[in-house]
């Protein structure tokens, strides 16, 4: 009983992680149409960026806020530079785009700072909490309430904020948006920089688990688009819940199913993924759309 | 221009041109360069796949390594238990066809970003199963075999040799891929690919069109897996890796979507590019890569193969600025960039 709870809160932390890379891709995806492929390789830079300040000597904290800011405004400066040209184009192309800022940007981390995995600091102590029996990592605990509520002030922004309205003013019609006077290029950098933003916190947090290198999270990116795609492309709820649900399940299929193991685990979501697309195409919290031809 | 230079002669002239090239090369150049052709001949027929896919019925596929990494290990295996090699070959082709049909069926009612994910699933799950699958695969440290020796009766290299029959069979699967792009399957792909609701509207299924484009891409995918094997003489799960299908996507773009000469390009580009950027760092080939394809994107959308299109265009746009006020944009390929390009001509 002990193991399987330790098993689904460590779940719940890769999950959280995979659910917050999954934001990221929901809200490029809402703003512009968009699946960033690149999610992954901008949070990595941000993460970089991070260990970098770590390694001048400063708190990890400080790294993380730098790493940020940092992600903020690399994201928006991608979005003005590269993706706006790609905006309501072609689909195909758009997602070829975003596959060459991903070779890009992982790119320029590699000739920084090499190919070789390096031990990255934990903001949490490395110790176990007991409870009743049940010992479960304080990381584990601590990833899932940082980015729980990450997640929290998110949401107050877009529920609660001008700035959120204006968000999904933009998100929901751009064209009429930007009839009621709303600046939408403005808010679409906003957007990306936010979305980036989420993925550096993403980044750091699971970084002291896969070690910092710029590959760190293509399997992550792998998990988020799955998480993105089961909740439905169009829900930040969604994209959180089957972010948490691929970590859960994924980690007990590890452990208890012998023949899928520790290697084959990453054979979970997209079974997972399959069988959803299969049964509700919009998936699991997403609205069906009717396109008029 | 003389009148004897007509369009048709001089292309006569280009392929005979190439054709003696392609014959002479190997016996003029060291083992090195004939290794180095014979590659790019090997990533011209992979890149020609995913083409059919990508280009010519616009569906992404970011899983062609996959199909390429089964036909390499089927190729293998047949080597190391003694299969005849037309027998290695044929099944080298027809099991990444049977594993493409069958994900296409699946994934063929998807579009876009899910159907990108579910042929993402093949290299990123392969991998992992390529390596639990030891006793067929050799695990992670790959396949190592030594086959296509030339016959007693060739007095050639190793190296000629292979560079012979790996061109030819590539020459032959680009043959058999332009008559098939060009005729009345061609055309059903560029109706699916531009608009399926007009393709359904002349009786053109959609579905069954994609589903005969990634079965195409995969059968071709497997036959470049073979030569790969021919020309490598090792694979292992680096081979179906997910970076190698994004590496393909990359040289496929850069080449030239949706066009043969394209597809051969962008196999220049595949094998080059990391020699190139070797000889400076070979951390920075990933960085090279990613801006050459986003400065193809924005300045060069067609690709490389539309290089001479696009100069020229642009000569005679600013020709006709100089003579005459001009109205509005240069014509076009300005405004938003499509991977459509004019691949399946009339």
């Amino acid at each position: 009983m002990s193991y399987f709870v330790q098993l689904v809160v460590d779940g719940l932390a890769t999950g959280s992680v995979y659910g917050a890379l999954a934001l990221a891709i929901v809200l490029v995806n809402r703003s512009t149409g968009m699946i960033n492929f690149s999610q992954g390789a901008l949070a990595v830079l941000s993460t970089f960026v991070a260990y970098a300040v770590v390694q001048a000597g400063a708190p990890l904290l400080l790294g993380l806020l730098v790493a940020v800011a940092f992600a903020v405004v690399l994201g928006a400066f991608v979005e003005r530079v590269v993706v706006r040209r790609f905006e309501g184009g072609d689909a195909n192309t758009a997602v070829v785009a975003t596959i060459g800022l991903l070779v890009l940007v992982s790119g320029i981390a590699g000739a920084i700072w090499s190919y070789d995995p390096r031990p990255f600091p934990s903001l949490f102590p490395n110790a176990t909490l007991g409870l009743g029996g049940v010992f479960v990592s304080v990381r584990s605990i601590g990833t899932t309430v940082v980015i729980v509520a990450v997640m929290v002030l998110l949401q107050l922004l877009f529920r609660f904020t001008k700035l959120g309205l204006a968000m999904r003013a933009v998100a929901d019609n751009p064209s009429s948006a930007a009839l009621s006077g709303l600046p939408v290029s403005r808010l679409l950098m906003i957007g990306w920089g936010i979305a980036a933003g989420l993925g550096a916190v993403a980044g750091v947090l699971v970084a002291p688990q896969l070690f910092i290198s710029p590959t760190m999270l293509d399997f992550t990116l792998v998990y988020a688009l799955a998480a993105a795609i089961l909740g439905g492309l169009d829900s930040p709820l969604g994209a959180v819940v089957a972010g948490w649900f691929i970590g859960v399940v994924e980690n007990l299929a590890g452990a208890y199913v012998d023949v899928i193991g520790n290697d084959l685990k990453i054979a979970v979501p997209f079974a997972a993924m399959i069988v959803i697309l299969a049964l509700r195409p919009q998936g699991l919290f997403g609205r069906r759309t009717v396109v008029r031809v | 221009m003389p009148a004897f230079l007509t369009a048709g002669r001089l292309r006569a002239a280009a392929v005979a041109v190439v054709a003696v090239v392609l014959v002479l090369l190997p016996l003029v150049s060291s083992p090195y360069v004939n290794y180095q052709v014979t590659t790019m001949a090997v990533f011209a027929v992979a890149l020609l796949g995913l083409n059919v896919v990508m280009g010519y019925a616009g569906q992404v596929s970011l899983g062609q390594s996959a199909f390429v990494g089964i036909g390499a290990y089927v190729a293998g295996y047949g080597t190391l238990n003694g299969w005849p090699v037309l027998l290695s070959f044929v099944v080298a082709c027809l099991l990444p066809a049977v594993v493409g049909m069958l994900v296409a069926l699946a994934a063929a009612r998807l579009r876009g970003l899910a159907l990108a994910m579910v042929t993402i699933a093949l290299p990123i799950v392969g991998t992992p199963v390529a390596k639990r699958l030891s006793d067929v695969t050799g695990g992670s440290q790959g396949l190592t075999v030594s086959w296509l020796e030339p016959p007693s009766w060739v007095a050639l290299a190793d190296d000629q040799w292979r560079y012979y029959v790996v061109v030819l069979i590539a020459l032959g699967v680009f043959l058999l891929t332009r008559n098939l792009v060009r005729g009345r399957v061609g055309r059903s792909f560029a109706i699916v690919r531009d608009n399926e609701a007009v393709a359904l509207s002349m009786g053109i299924s959609p579905y069954r069109t994609k589903v005969l484009a990634f079965t195409l891409a995969s059968t071709i995918g497997g036959a470049s897996g073979f030569l790969y094997l021919a020309v490598v003489q090792y694979t292992s799960p680096e081979t179906l890796s997910f970076g190698t299908s994004i590496n393909l996507v990359v040289a496929m773009v850069i080449g030239g979507t949706g066009s043969l000469v394209g597809a051969v390009l962008g196999a220049v580009y595949y094998v080059l590019v990391p020699v190139l950027a070797g000889q400076l760092d070979a951390s920075r080939t990933a960085l090279l890569s990613g801006a050459v394809l986003l400065l193809v994107l924005f300045v060069l959308p067609g690709g490389l193969v539309s290089l001479p299109r696009r100069v020229h265009q642009l000569l005679t746009a600013r020709r006709r600025r100089s003579a005459t006020t001009p109205p509005g944009a240069p014509d076009g390929q300005a405004g938003t960039p499509a991977l459509t390009s004019d691949g399946v001509a009339p």
